[in-house]
């Protein structure tokens, strides 16, 4: 075998290693090769399986009964934003980071300028188009066998819906993720049903810092439904603007990112978590 | 960010300074896994870290690669304290260890552009490197082929151009031959000799000491997180046979084997 000719990169001629990348350049770097991971047969198996299901689902609810636009709007709300967006982030962010974080894959990101926070920020980024994709895909395909009236104005409705699902729930499932890497999984479901489903619909202060309420919020805000929503219905939704909405959602993502990527950097990885 | 160091051959490039690192046992109590220990490695320099299982040598290379936090003391890489500058730390050392992390789906060109862009590298830059480690490492013949249909010793060659990618200085190897057949591990060994030719300062930890004993400049032999014996393999082997001899005195403090 030839050896290699390696006097070329001789330290003592070089100017240096290169300056860390800008955080957004970094983190896009991790986010294609996340995105190169998840293009596995099993992983497109499984997201086509997602995008089939709300179709599967609606087309099925018709036949047994016509639905009018209302309550498709609701069924789409909840099959989209809320099972699918989650399930897909379920799948997606914690197991994802946490693979990172306990094999070792991680260590050699882990030493790179800004690699910590370059790899929760790409592999959200990754969450986030995989899952949006998936439900963008499930829901032009349910909107196509529901074929509501104003079809343009709800597709646009249920996209911002979804962009915010997805933001906001990859971002809270990034927490266990790193908290608890070795449950990252089961911590997330944890997560998921209290903070989202149980904290989301308990009427207090703390449902104000769940995406759930928000995106309700939202759908009742954009579909005019709030004069026609009765008393006990307005426990469940906030009176804010959709505005507001929307910056406590952003607001809720950067606190939860921030957390993530400060425990991150703080993270200790000894020989025994490599095994 | 502290200056860039002198790299000329002989400067020091990777200095630890009276390190102590103690985990929380499962009792509560505190284990010392690495005991006031001191080492550098100057620029065109390998040595050899050796201890037994548990010595630890693992614990000491993962604080320099700022992987783990010292309880006292410090560790710094081109003049950058690893605690109060560790991105500059982390810009001037490469890394290795026997797993390898080299993700099965992934080539070896599409891991080190990836790894060249979360360096920082622009696109051209990331392009040329990628090429030239390819062509220098021999990496060719199998560069566009998925890793997960690799030999260990292939895998562990990707390792090295990915710790390569972003032309470090210095280079902190965990048991990198681990894994590797006897014609794995001497090329890869060879391809350090050559790196060291370069002017890369290198810290290499291994158990097979046969391997390394005529390659390392110096070694350190610590156990129980502390220096046991440091030297030139003469130093260190004086009258005794081999390597593996002198470790063994060192380590169980002179009694004959």
């Amino acid at each position: 075998m030839t050896r290699p000719d390696l006097t070329t990169t001789a330290a003592a001629s070089r100017e240096g290693p290169p300056v860390p990348g800008h955080w957004l350049t970094t983190a896009r770097a991790v986010m294609a090769f996340q995105l190169s991971r998840l293009l596995t047969r099993p992983r497109l198996a499984m997201a086509l399986i997602g995008a089939l299901f709300p179709p599967a689902v609606m087309f099925a609810a018709i036949r047994t009964a016509p639905l009018d636009r209302n309550m498709a709007v609701v069924m789409i709300y909840a099959l989209i934003p809320e099972a699918l967006c989650v399930l897909g982030l379920l799948v997606t962010m914690c197991p994802v980071v946490a693979d990172e974080l306990e094999r070792g894959t991680w260590i050699h990101v882990a030493i790179r300028p800004g690699g910590r926070r370059s790899l929760l920020l790409g592999t959200f980024a990754a969450a986030v188009l995989w899952t949006g994709g998936v439900a963008v895909t499930g829901l032009l395909l349910t909107l196509l066998i529901a074929q509501p009236t104003q079809p343009i104005g709800l597709a646009v409705m249920f996209l911002a819906l979804i962009m915010l699902s997805c933001i906001g729930r990859a971002a809270l499932f990034a927490l266990p993720a790193v908290i608890l890497p070795k449950r990252a999984l089961i911590a997330s479901v944890g997560v998921a049903l209290v903070v989202e489903y149980l904290a989301g619909f308990l009427p207090a202060v703390v449902n104000q810092v769940t995406v759930s309420l928000r995106l309700r919020s939202l759908l009742v805000e954009w579909m005019d439904w709030r004069r026609e929503l009765p008393v006990e219905m307005t426990l469940f939704v906030d009176t804010y603007s959709a505005g507001v909405q929307i910056t406590a959602v952003i607001i809720l993502v950067v606190v939860l990112l921030a957390a993530a990527c400060f425990i991150l950097n703080r993270r200790q990885f000894p020989p025994s978590a490599e095994n | 960010m502290s200056e860039p160091a002198d790299t000329t051959a002989g400067a020091a490039v990777i200095e630890v300074e009276d390190l102590v690192k103690e985990y929380r046992g499962s009792d509560g109590s505190r284990v010392r896994a690495v005991d006031h220990l001191s080492l550098t490695v100057a620029a065109g320099e390998m040595v050899g870290l050796l201890g037994a299982n548990g010595a630890g040598k693992t614990t000491t290379l993962r604080i320099i690669a700022t992987l783990l936090r010292p309880t006292a003391g410090r560790a710094s890489v081109c003049g950058c304290d690893s605690q109060a500058d560790p991105v500059g730390v982390r810009r001037s050392l490469g890394y290795i260890s026997a797993s390898t992390g080299v993700p099965d789906r992934l080539t070896a060109r599409e891991l080190l552009t990836s790894f060249g862009r979360l360096n920082g590298l622009t696109e051209t830059e990331v392009n040329s490197r990628v090429e030239w480690l390819i062509d220098t490492l021999a990496l060719g013949a199998y560069a566009d082929r998925p890793a997960g249909r690799l030999s260990s010793g292939q895998r562990q060659r990707i390792s090295l151009a990915r710790a390569l990618v972003h032309e470090p200085p210095a280079l902190v190897l965990d048991e990198p031959t681990n894994a590797l057949d006897v014609v794995g591990s001497r090329n890869l060994l060879e391809t350090l000799e050559q790196l060291r030719g370069s002017g890369h300062a290198m810290l290499l930890s291994t158990h097979r000491l046969h391997e390394i004993e005529h390659r390392c400049d110096r070694f350190v032999v610590i156990d129980a997180g502390r220096v046991v014996a440091a030297g030139t393999r003469s130093e260190l082997v004086g009258a005794g046979r081999d390597l593996e001899d002198a470790f063994f005195r060192a380590v169980t403090g002179g009694a004959s084997s």
